[in-house]
């Protein structure tokens, strides 16, 4: 078990030499901006930006630093797709949950929730499906070079 | 007295973005962006001056063995090392354990801290084992630490170069499937040396020297005045006299080395507390000399200023928060709801040892792993914990700066050698 894990650990003296694929990142690029574009303009009316700044930086962070990995750009796609549906309803749970509280609590209490709880709401959603995503190409990767070793 | 607040926020926030942008800079940095090392060109092995590795430990008689052991190892030619466990006053059998091996293995040493000497921290336990070294580079290992075979050639490659003065290893967490805590560490290190450490090697800025798993070369650190026992962040205080006698620290990737890290959150909280005071200690010491030197670049001062208040960001983003939900609750001006990207940039940046979160992962990627993604957003424990440590470490060092008190306490972790079951090849020394 010890060897394992620190076979599993170990760099050696091999680099791992990432070559950004732009071509998967230009895709990812005119995905998002349709996505953020079907966002500003039909759907202005029921978000506004508290709801469309988390999904920005989702959409930045993943565009930048997970489109230009290794891996299939389908799958990339489909998680990126995923991550903004998965932000838009993060933001009409986190609206629910203010409505009640205007209901119940009164509008100040909706201010504080917003103000308090909305940054780590949106923290969770966004690092989680980025996490997601990141550990899903790391297991495709992993699988292209287990199968490259096993063919040489 | 609003208009007031409402400035302080937005300096806060750009305080946040600038962090948040050197994040992303270094990550994108490990990336893409990789210089050769000098250890990768094969005739650079060929130097190998004289080393001396020092070992400080104080009742670490359950890792002591695992050090030594692996100190005999190595793959150094062996004439030219000398090993020195510096007894530090130990109560337990860490004395007995470094003994039985000096008389088996002609380059370990052990010289003995009486009581009254003794246990006041590792940097004074350094300077004394610094008066027995007859190296030409001196290395430094914690007693938890567990380095690769080569790891000595690796590092000492970079000395050929006569501008580096000193050379930091990589840091990797042994016992990662103990705890969560362990495991949450283990995401820190891996953002922190993989990611940060990389990038600032690659960009040529300031790679930190970690105060293990690095070495200087003996004149500088003589020159030097050896280790600052006032200080507890005696590494980072080391890192900028480095830069400000004219030398550089390079970091190398390659040169591994195991760590037992903590295992609950008590532990994880005496460790960073420590860091947190000594790494302000180290800012208020260095931020003005730092900003007037003359033989360091501008980006050289940027990073370096990062570097040093490093420690201050939790608190700034506590701040932040609390600044901007009192302003967007008293009186919202219409700006404020630009200003709203803020907050979430502000909490972003500064997750996980304050590298944010992208950091840990693609530090993660580039290392192969697979499952421990699934661990990244529960770093917001972590960086609400460092909230709470740091603010109580700018407390304290205030509190002691009005009192005139000196001479901080060094607080020592513990390590129960629990690591030790996951070295296959080790065998236990009773």
């Amino acid at each position: 078990m010890g060897g394992d894990l620190l076979a599993r650990n170990r760099q050696g003296f091999r680099y791992t030499n990432v070559k950004p694929n732009y071509l998967h990142t230009f895709v990812g690029i005119g995905i998002a901006a349709t996505m953020l574009l079907i966002f500003y303009l039909p759907m202005y009316r029921v978000l506004n930006e508290s709801a469309l700044i988390p999904i920005n930086i989702f959409n930045f962070l993943f565009i930048f630093l997970l489109f230009p990995l290794q891996g299939p750009l389908f799958r990339k796609v489909c998680l990126l797709v995923a991550g903004n549906v998965v932000g838009l309803a993060w933001h009409f749970i986190k609206s629910s949950f203010g409505a009640v509280s205007v209901f119940y609590l009164g509008a100040d209490a909706f201010k504080i929730i917003t103000v308090v709880i909305g940054p780590i709401i949106d923290f969770v959603w966004i690092v989680s499906v980025w996490s997601l995503g990141l550990s899903m190409l790391a297991s495709a990767q992993r699988r292209n070079e287990v199968k490259w070793e096993g063919s040489n | 007295m609003i208009l007031f607040l409402n400035l302080i926020f937005i300096l806060l926030a750009m305080f946040m973005s600038a962090y948040l942008a050197r994040h992303y800079i270094f990550t994108l940095t490990a990336l893409y962006h990789q210089k050769e090392q000098p250890h990768h060109r094969l005739h650079d092995t060929t130097y190998q001056p004289t080393v001396s590795v020092l070992i400080p430990a104080r009742n670490e008689e359950k890792v002591i063995g695992r050090i030594l052991q692996r100190m005999t190892e190595l793959t150094y030619p062996k004439e030219k090392l000398e090993v020195i466990v510096i007894d530090d006053a130990s109560t337990d059998q860490t004395s007995e354990i470094a003994e039985e091996n000096t008389k088996k293995h002609g380059h370990i040493k052990v010289v003995h801290r009486s009581p009254d000497d003794g246990g006041k921290g590792k940097p004074a336990a350094l300077n004394h084992g610094l008066k027995y070294v007859k190296g030409e580079i001196v290395y430094c290992f914690d007693a938890d630490y567990y380095p690769q075979r080569d790891i000595l050639e690796k590092l000492t490659a970079c000395f050929k170069d006569p501008k580096v003065g000193a050379v930091q290893g990589r840091v990797t967490v042994l016992n990662e499937p103990d705890t969560l805590v362990t495991r949450l560490v283990a995401l820190e290190r891996t953002g922190g040396y993989r990611v940060d450490q990389f990038a600032r090697d690659n960009l040529g800025l300031i790679p930190q020297f970690g105060g293990t798993v690095g070495g200087f070369r003996r004149s500088l650190i003589e020159s030097l005045g050896g280790w600052d026992v006032n200080m507890l962040a005696e590494d980072t205080d080391l890192t900028f006299k480095v830069y400000f006698a004219g030398y550089k620290i390079q970091y190398v990737n390659d040169a591994e080395c195991y760590e037992e890290a903590v295992e609950n959150w008590r532990s994880y909280w005496r460790q960073r507390s420590r860091w947190a005071k000594g790494h302000m200690q180290c800012a208020f010491r260095h931020l003005w000399p730092l900003v007037k030197k003359k033989n360091l670049r501008l980006r050289e001062k940027i990073d370096g200023f990062l570097l040093l208040n490093v420690y201050f960001v939790p608190i700034l983003v506590g701040l932040a928060w609390i600044l901007g939900a009192t302003l967007f609750l008293v009186q919202p001006p219409p700006w404020i709801r630009i200003l709203w990207v803020a907050i979430p940039i502000s909490v972003y940046s500064s997750v996980g040892n304050f590298a944010p979160f992208f950091e840990v992962g693609i530090g993660a990627y580039l290392d192969g792993r697979e499952r421990i993604y699934w661990l990244i957003p529960l770093l917001v424990l972590t960086f609400l914990f460092n909230m709470l440590i740091c603010t109580k470490a700018l407390m304290d060092l205030c509190v002691s700066k009005i009192t005139g008190k000196k001479r901080h306490a060094w607080t020592k972790t513990l390590h129960n050698g629990r690591g030790n079951c996951y070295i296959g090849n080790y065998n236990k020394v009773e």
